[in-house]
């Protein structure tokens, strides 16, 4: 756990060992069943999360139909982020798909860490920065790339989620049709996609 | 004459910024004049390209005077992501960030004047001044939850809308940006705007 751990925020910040050890000592491990609603709508979300095992959805309600805004597997952050920042009720669902083993370290302990670990506000900068820019890109991939390329990229970046994930989840996060989606996972599959 | 105006429009650039950083964090007028020799000022005309696409960003910039757009071009013309006004931030994010050729275009509407800090500069305020990273951090998720608030009003609101929150709540925008420009930005059909337009004015008359 703690190697993951460490793999996971060098990509952000090589810390050195003893803040490391400060921020890990306050990381918990939590297991939820699948299918188990983390965080619901009017919650306040109290935990930043590292998928550890799994995948976890994150989806909101427009009407009665679900939006799902994203999908994390292994080595990925997932929270209702903006409850976690703001500490207003969440408006997102967020929800297992597997059996989940999360990573987690609640608010109250990085208040704490602000405090105590010199790294901390830089670390916390870094990946509240890089959450922003993820969620700027999404916003352009929507604006920018059609069904098809959308499609591509997502099989690029995340191919092996196509065997995991229920495929009306997947539709619903690149925002294409259910029978669009069907289509363009057959011609993957068919041969002359690979001279493309 | 010109050179007795030229400070007092500085100052205004600094005690915006100053104003600005504390928002989010407490900060002596000691301290804050050490942060200034970071930041410069920059000035564009109207209709000027402050970062075109493919070029990488060097500057954060936030608005002084004037009006900026954030944009993407594509084959059927452009998308507006951003309508900045003064006070507010505008840059090509990931290209700065990511140190990265821009996807998006940076161009003024009106002629602007900006408060900038660059890259290389913005990294050496990090590294001298603990408070430039707690201040970066809550500006930060003050954006993202901005961004996600933009987000879940244009999806869960119809476009009448979103077109009557944004005159209400941008009572000025109407006049100061193009119409296609604030369409775009809204996702608003231009047919579509210049119709709902119509219907704040009856509405005003009556």
């Amino acid at each position: 756990m703690e190697t993951l751990l460490r793999q996971f925020l060098d990509k952000f910040l090589i810390l050195p060992d003893e803040e490391f050890a400060m921020l890990s000592e306050r990381a918990q491990i939590r297991h939820f069943p699948r299918r188990t609603r983390i965080v619901r709508i009017g919650d306040t979300e109290e935990y930043l999360n590292l998928v550890l095992k799994g995948i976890v959805r994150k989806f909101f309600y427009k009407g009665s139909h679900e939006v799902v805004t994203q999908l994390a597997s292994e080595g990925a952050f997932i929270s209702s982020s903006i409850s976690f920042l703001s500490g207003e009720p969440s408006q997102y669902v967020v929800e297992t798909l597997e059996p989940v083993t999360l990573l987690s370290i609640s608010k109250e302990s990085i208040d704490e860490l602000y405090n105590t670990m010199p790294s901390m506000e830089r670390l916390s900068r870094i990946i509240t920065t890089e959450l922003y820019l993820q969620k700027e890109e999404i916003e352009q991939d929507h604006i920018c790339l059609d069904v098809k390329q959308r499609f591509m990229k997502f099989v690029q970046q995340y191919g092996e989620l196509l065997q995991r994930v229920p495929q009306k989840y997947i539709a619903s996060y690149l925002n294409i049709k259910p029978e669009t989606f069907s289509r363009l996972k057959h011609h993957l599959r068919s041969p002359s996609v690979v001279t493309t | 004459m010109i050179q007795v105006a030229q400070p007092k429009k500085s100052i205004e650039a600094w005690s915006l910024l100053h104003g600005f950083v504390q928002r989010f964090v407490a900060l002596t007028e000691a301290e804050f004049r050490a942060w200034q020799p970071f930041f410069e000022i920059r000035k564009f005309d109207k209709r000027e390209v402050v970062i075109d696409e493919g070029e990488q960003e060097e500057f954060l910039n936030i608005v002084v005077n004037g009006l900026v757009r954030k944009y993407v071009r594509q084959e059927n013309g452009e998308v507006t992501m951003q309508i900045a006004p003064e006070g507010h931030m505008v840059h090509a994010e990931t290209s700065f960030h990511k140190r990265q050729p821009s996807k998006v275009i940076v161009e003024t509407i009106e002629p602007t004047e900006f408060i900038s800090i660059s890259y290389k500069n913005l990294q050496e305020l990090f590294n001298k001044f603990p408070k430039a990273e707690k201040m970066a951090r809550l500006f930060v998720a003050e954006m993202f939850i901005i961004k996600d608030r933009r987000f879940f009003e244009m999806v869960k609101k119809t476009t009448r809308e979103i077109f009557l929150d944004y005159i209400t709540s941008h009572p000025h925008m109407l006049q100061r940006v193009p119409q296609k420009y604030l369409a775009s930005y809204l996702n608003i059909k231009p047919e579509t705007f210049s119709r709902l337009k119509h219907l704040l004015r009856k509405r005003k008359e009556n």
